[in-house]
């Protein structure tokens, strides 16, 4: 019994020893830059190095402590997904599936058509988001730089339309796009949606970061406004383009109640409304929770993938931009 | 940068050119979309005018049928449209699934107020046609009834189950707006096994259900058993119920005001089952934490929460059998009965489940191709006994029986392993029983009212030095209140 | 003065909507030819449409702007006028008077009040808890190098998910299953009860019936608090990256203290950001619904006290079914001008204190 109590102490000390490990390798390499730049600090008290590495070890306890709550409720719906119905039900939750039953997963993929319902909702993310870049962006320039009669009446009149829940659109637009002949069609997934007084804002805001130097240097070398925006302004606001793009992506995997009210053709169904079958026992029974929990996560993924594969070309574009400024 | 710009520009390229294709043929861009395909039909515009009801004439034409059914119930139904084609092969059948009830009500409210559109016939339940009927666009369907042509004989009509077929002059003014495709009930699921064991009489009324509860409880409390012996799954059930079993108004079409519960006799009721569930005699399905209390009754183990009774929906059999042991037995036996009473000759139970309404149009010929389908919806046989055999629903209409293949699953029906057709069979006895509550705007709203009226009594406390009965009638002057003061003119 | 309205709303409704597809139409041709005259213009006289160049640039996101928001605004205001205006009855050609009784229906409405005071309580808890806490998580991981983006990739995932899917997973954690009310009868506490249990702390009725008010706001509080913090740890950090580093080097050399920097430099430069996302951190708090309905359900609070939690977004939901477009507009134009005013007091501060 003792033995074993110390063995945990061991490993409860390996641990710490890792951890600072890591840091501390981070200190030295952060030093050597030091060093490089400032010849002056050559002679670093141990006590500094201590509280730094102390500094570090709190730092990652903090982070790693938030990571875990953060985490928790993915943990719960992972493995909700591979619980059986019964399982699911039980009035003592289990903290590990007793058996993994992929079956769940199974059900939702085949209860919708999974296949088309990604390629539409792909093909509405990906159309949407490049055509709300451009006016996105040709707007947010606008207002960061060109100076225009109304400009700020227009900009604060733009902010006030944020704050009207979007569910009062939703009837006349419905008018709008039905008078346009536009119902069941991916154009109706796709315009109402194009402008987004948010987006505006974000860009607007980064654009505004840039000396303004650097543009009237361009005006005097003849550089016109879209060639500035393109080689100047977009490159340095890659990472908030890149923001943008992940959000409006998202949109159109988690957007629900327009697109149900108008397509009614299965070949045009973006994903939620496919899974939404699957969430429901048939005719109204007990929502299958697990097989919902496994459609969420499958919902899920692709997003989590975007985020992960685009997170590379947000630290690019952040350090270039910073060797440019 | 170069390869993140090239990157940038090729997909620009592909989304310029994506949006081109769709600015030039916004209404027919589909990807591999191959002839023949017309699901994307859009609904044709309601009339709210008086409309003729004219037989079909073998015309061309599209109907459009908002449902919720599940994927299995889609492909039955895809199944026998095939059948209704061979009988009329122009009338072409588009329908979809919006979910559950408020989805369809939803959808349709949302066409109806956005461009004046509706499907030629929906799902429904009697408030909705309340509501849809504030536009004066529900076709009634007398009319097609009636006609010698393509209406009912009086053979057909007396085949309907009466309270179903009732269900469609709920509306005051004794026209049929609705037709009844499945109904469910009520039922009191319990355990059978543990009621022989301990020499336990089914409980027939609410007399006798009070003794039980008090002894099951005793009996189980003295073993240090967590047990609640009765699970009430829907709070508003119980309660119009027990108006209908009592004798007392709930709501009504016409008067003052529609909301008439707040009486003596229906406070007295509250107040006796609330000393029930103060008890811990009983839980409902919101105050067990929003689970089904189906699930406290295939508990299995007398240390957990469990109950020994479980009164839930007809159609939800399946969701009241207990897990089977890994011999393939079964923990303990299902029952089935009647809910208790409060006057055993004059039995009541509810009525529940999708009927099917119609909406005005201009064209006559869609209107009459939205009856024969309704009337096949209804009607047929086969249709009827696939459906109902996959979710345990009852067909509406009684000769159903005759048909060999049905009757036979509803024969085999006994015990836990066919539970569904047992409830069947035991709903079937009921069918002179059923009640239905009279349907107007805001007769949903009441629905859900008292459902929250009975939560509030039973678990909260009387404040302020107040009574129980004091507590109560006020909780119940708020709810009138509150309903009267948006759905009374 | 009543004539005039309706004769208003006759010209500017039923004709309105002609002449907008011909003044779109029209300006859509209009502006693509403008469009080329001025880049011709420009090469001969660089500076003179100066003036005009920026609603040029501007015109794709107006056009849009004018038919799927501006248009809807204004029938919305039009509907709002017309007193107990349904949707149903529309269609059966009932007619509706022009006046104010549907804003003062609202205004009446016993749950006005205890929506607009959940939403004012959920704003003022939420948005300084988690931009504080998302500028705590953005400056730590603007600290450490190794396992940074791993991090950063994990405190984003809440914003990738659907708030009602997960509000329902966070609903589990926190669920009693058993009778709150008579601990013998409890089945389970509920995870969170554990695991709080294991501090020594009582369990909490958090949700269930017989539930406090400050519980079910504490439950709503965390839900909202992890589900806004992504956004503003990705606002955030964007912020602290593009931040220039020599700010920081001088302060090395100059060997300030810690706390000095974040409060002297950190902070200042993030200025601009921190004011977005505490803006649009109180209109999204205004616009509160599914993170209550993916917790509570639809009945907007835990049993025997639905409509407890009930928001102002949640009113217009629940009236909206019914057809009741008339009290929901006037309900979504009062929303609108709280949101208004409290986002005007935020500019202004913010305009005072942000440094550009």
């Amino acid at each position: 019994m003792s033995d074993s109590i110390n063995e945990e102490v061991v490993s409860e000390e390996e641990i710490t020893v890792e951890e600072t490990v890591e840091p501390s390798e981070n200190q030295t390499s952060a030093l050597v830059e030091g060093v490089m730049h400032e010849q002056n600090i050559k002679n670093v008290s141990n006590k500094q190095a201590v509280m730094k590495i102390l500094v570090q070890v709190g730092l990652y306890a903090f982070l790693g402590i938030m990571a875990f709550i953060i985490l928790f409720p993915f943990y719960w719906m992972l493995i909700s997904s591979v619980k059986t119905l019964d399982e699911y039900n039980l009035a003592t939750p289990t903290l590990l599936p007793r058996t993994f039953d992929w079956h769940n997963y199974a059900e939702a993929f085949n209860a919708a058509n999974l296949g088309t319902l990604f390629v539409n909702t792909v093909y509405v993310g990906l159309v949407s988001t490049f055509l709300s870049l451009i006016i996105t962006v040709l707007s947010a320039f606008a207002f960061a730089r060109l100076e225009f009669k109304g400009k700020n009446t227009l900009f604060a009149l733009l902010l006030a339309t944020m704050m009207i829940p979007g569910e009062l659109f939703t009837i006349t637009n419905y008018q709008t796009v039905s008078e346009f002949g536009w119902l069941n069609t991916y154009t109706v997934l796709i315009v109402p949606f194009l402008v987004s007084v948010f987006y505006i804002y974000l860009l607007k805001q980064n654009f505004m970061q840039i000396p303004n130097e650097l543009y009237l240097a361009a005006k005097v070398d003849g550089t016109t406004d879209l060639k500035y925006l393109w080689k100047v302004m977009i490159p340095l606001a890659l990472p908030t383009l890149i923001s943008i793009t992940i959000l409006k992506m998202m949109g159109a995997w988690n957007t629900y109640m327009w697109p149900k009210l108008v397509t009614k053709n299965k070949d045009l169904y973006l994903i939620t409304i496919g899974l939404r079958d699957s969430f429901k026992a048939p005719d109204g029974g007990q929502t299958d929770f697990p097989v919902q929990m496994a459609a969420v996560t499958m919902v899920s993924t692709p997003l989590f993938m975007v985020f992960i594969f685009l997170r590379k070309y947000i630290m690019k574009g952040v350090s270039r931009s910073g060797i440019k400024g | 940068m170069k390869k993140i710009s090239k990157l940038l520009l090729s997909i620009t390229t592909t989304a310029l050119i994506a949006g081109n294709v769709m600015a030039m043929s916004s209404c027919s861009f589909l990807p591999g979309a191959g002839g023949g395909n017309n699901d994307d039909y859009t609904n044709t515009k309601v009339v709210t005018g008086s409309v003729n009801s004219v037989a079909y004439d073998g015309s061309e034409v599209t109907i459009s049928f908002y449902h919720t059914m599940g994927e299995a119930l889609r492909t039955i139904l895809d199944n026998h449209i095939v059948r209704f084609n061979e009988l009329y092969p122009n009338i072409k059948v588009v329908h979809n699934s919006y979910g559950d009830y408020p989805g369809v009500r939803d959808q349709i409210t949302t066409e109806m107020s956005g461009n004046g559109t509706a499907p030629s016939l929906a799902y429904c339940y009697p408030d909705h046609v309340a509501l849809y009927n504030k536009s004066k666009a529900v076709l009634t369907l007398d009319d097609f009834i009636n006609n010698t042509e393509v209406g009912f004989t009086q053979e057909q009509i007396n085949d309907f189950v009466p309270a179903y077929y009732n269900e469609g002059k709920v509306y005051g003014d004794d026209k049929m707006y609705t037709l009844p495709v499945l109904k469910s009930t009520e039922v009191l699921y319990y355990n059978k096994t543990y009621f022989e064991k301990n020499n336990y009489q089914v409980p027939t009324t609410w007399d006798d259900m009070e003794t039980l509860l008090g002894t099951i409880a005793t009996a189980e409390a003295a073993k240090g058993n967590k047990c609640i012996p009765l699970g009430y799954d829907s709070e508003a059930n119980w309660f119009i119920t027990m108006t209908e079993q009592l004798g007392t108004p709930y709501t009504a079409i016409e008067g003052d005001s529609h909301f008439l519960f707040n009486t003596a006799e229906n406070r007295a009721f509250v107040e006796r089952f609330r000393g029930w569930y103060q008890n811990d005699w009983v839980t409902t399905e919101e105050l067990n934490g929003g689970t089904y209390t189906s699930n406290l009754f295939k508990e299995t183990d007398p240390k957990k929460l469990h109950t020994y009774m479980s009164i839930g929906s007809s159609a939800g059999a399946g969701y009241q059998c207990p897990t089977k042991n890994n011999d393939g037995t079964y923990p303990f036996e299902v029952g089935i009965a009647m809910i208790p009473q409060s006057n055993p000759e004059d039995p009541k139970v509810i009525s529940q489940g999708p009927s099917v309404c119609l909406f005005k149009k201009s064209n006559e010929q869609e209107m009459a191709a939205a009856w024969l389908f309704a009337k096949f919806l209804t009607t047929d046989i086969q249709l009827q006994g696939a459906m109902s055999l996959n979710n345990g629903y009852c067909s509406a209409v009684q000769s159903i029986m005759n048909n060999e293949t049905y009757a036979k699953q509803i024969a085999k029906a006994d015990g836990n392993a066919r539970l569904q057709a047992t409830v069947i069979k035991k709903t079937m006895e009921m069918r002179d029983y059923y009640y239905v509550s009279p349907a107007f705007h805001g007769s949903s709203a009441a629905r859900d009212e008292v459902g929250l009226l009975i939560q509030t009594c039973f678990s909260k406390d009387p404040t302020g030095g107040q009574t129980v009965a004091q507590f109560i009638e006020s909780e119940f002057a708020k709810s009138v209140s509150a309903l009267s003061k948006r759905y009374d003119k | 003065m009543a004539k005039a309205l309706d004769f208003l709303n006759t010209v500017f409704v039923k004709g309105f909507w002609k002449t907008f597809c011909v003044k779109w139409v029209w300006q859509t041709f209009f502006c693509a030819w403008v469009y080329q005259a001025f880049w011709k213009t420009l090469i001969v006289r660089k500076l003179k449409f100066d003036k005009w160049k920026g609603w040029i640039y501007l015109l794709p996101a107006m056009i849009l702007l004018m038919i799927f928001t501006v248009w809807p605004i204004f029938n919305t205001l039009r509907i709002s006028m017309l007193e107990g205006y349904n949707s149903m009855d529309v269609i059966g050609g009932e007619k509706f008077k022009f006046g104010f009784g549907n804003f003062s229906t609202v205004l009446k409405a016993d749950i006005f009040l205890t929506c607009l005071k959940n939403t004012m309580l959920l704003c003022i808890l939420t948005v300084p808890i988690s931009t504080f806490l998302a500028l705590l998580i953005a400056v730590c991981l603007n600290a450490i190098r190794p396992l940074r983006r791993f991090l950063q990739t994990i405190f984003f995932l809440p914003y990738v998910t659907n708030s009602i899917a997960i509000g329902m997973v966070f609903a589990a954690m926190f669920n009693i299953v058993g009778k709150p009310s008579n601990a013998s009868l409890v089945e389970t506490w509920g995870i969170m009860n554990n695991i709080l249990g294991i501090f020594g702390v009582e369990p909490i009725n958090w949700i269930n019936a017989g539930s406090s008010y400050s519980a079910n706001i504490a439950v709503l509080v965390i839900y909202t608090v992890w589900n806004a913090l992504p956004f503003k740890i990705l606002i955030l950090l964007g912020g602290l990256q593009s931040v220039n580093k020599q700010y920081y080097e001088a302060a090395k050399i100059d060997s300030t203290p810690r706390w000095r920097v974040f409060t002297r430099i950190t902070v200042p430069m993030l200025s601009p950001m921190l004011a977005y996302v505490i803006i649009t951190g109180f209109i999204g708090g205004f616009k509160e619904y599914s993170n209550i309905v993916g917790i509570f359900g639809d009945s907007m609070g835990p049993v025997a006290d639905a409509g407890r939690l009930n928001t102002m977004v949640g009113y217009i939901y629940e009236i909206i079914p019914d057809g009741y477009y008339g009290e929901a507009s006037a309900a979504a134009l009062i929303l609108f001008a709280i949101i208004f005013v409290v986002t005007m007091i935020n500019l202004y501060v913010s305009k005072k204190k942000t440094h550009y």
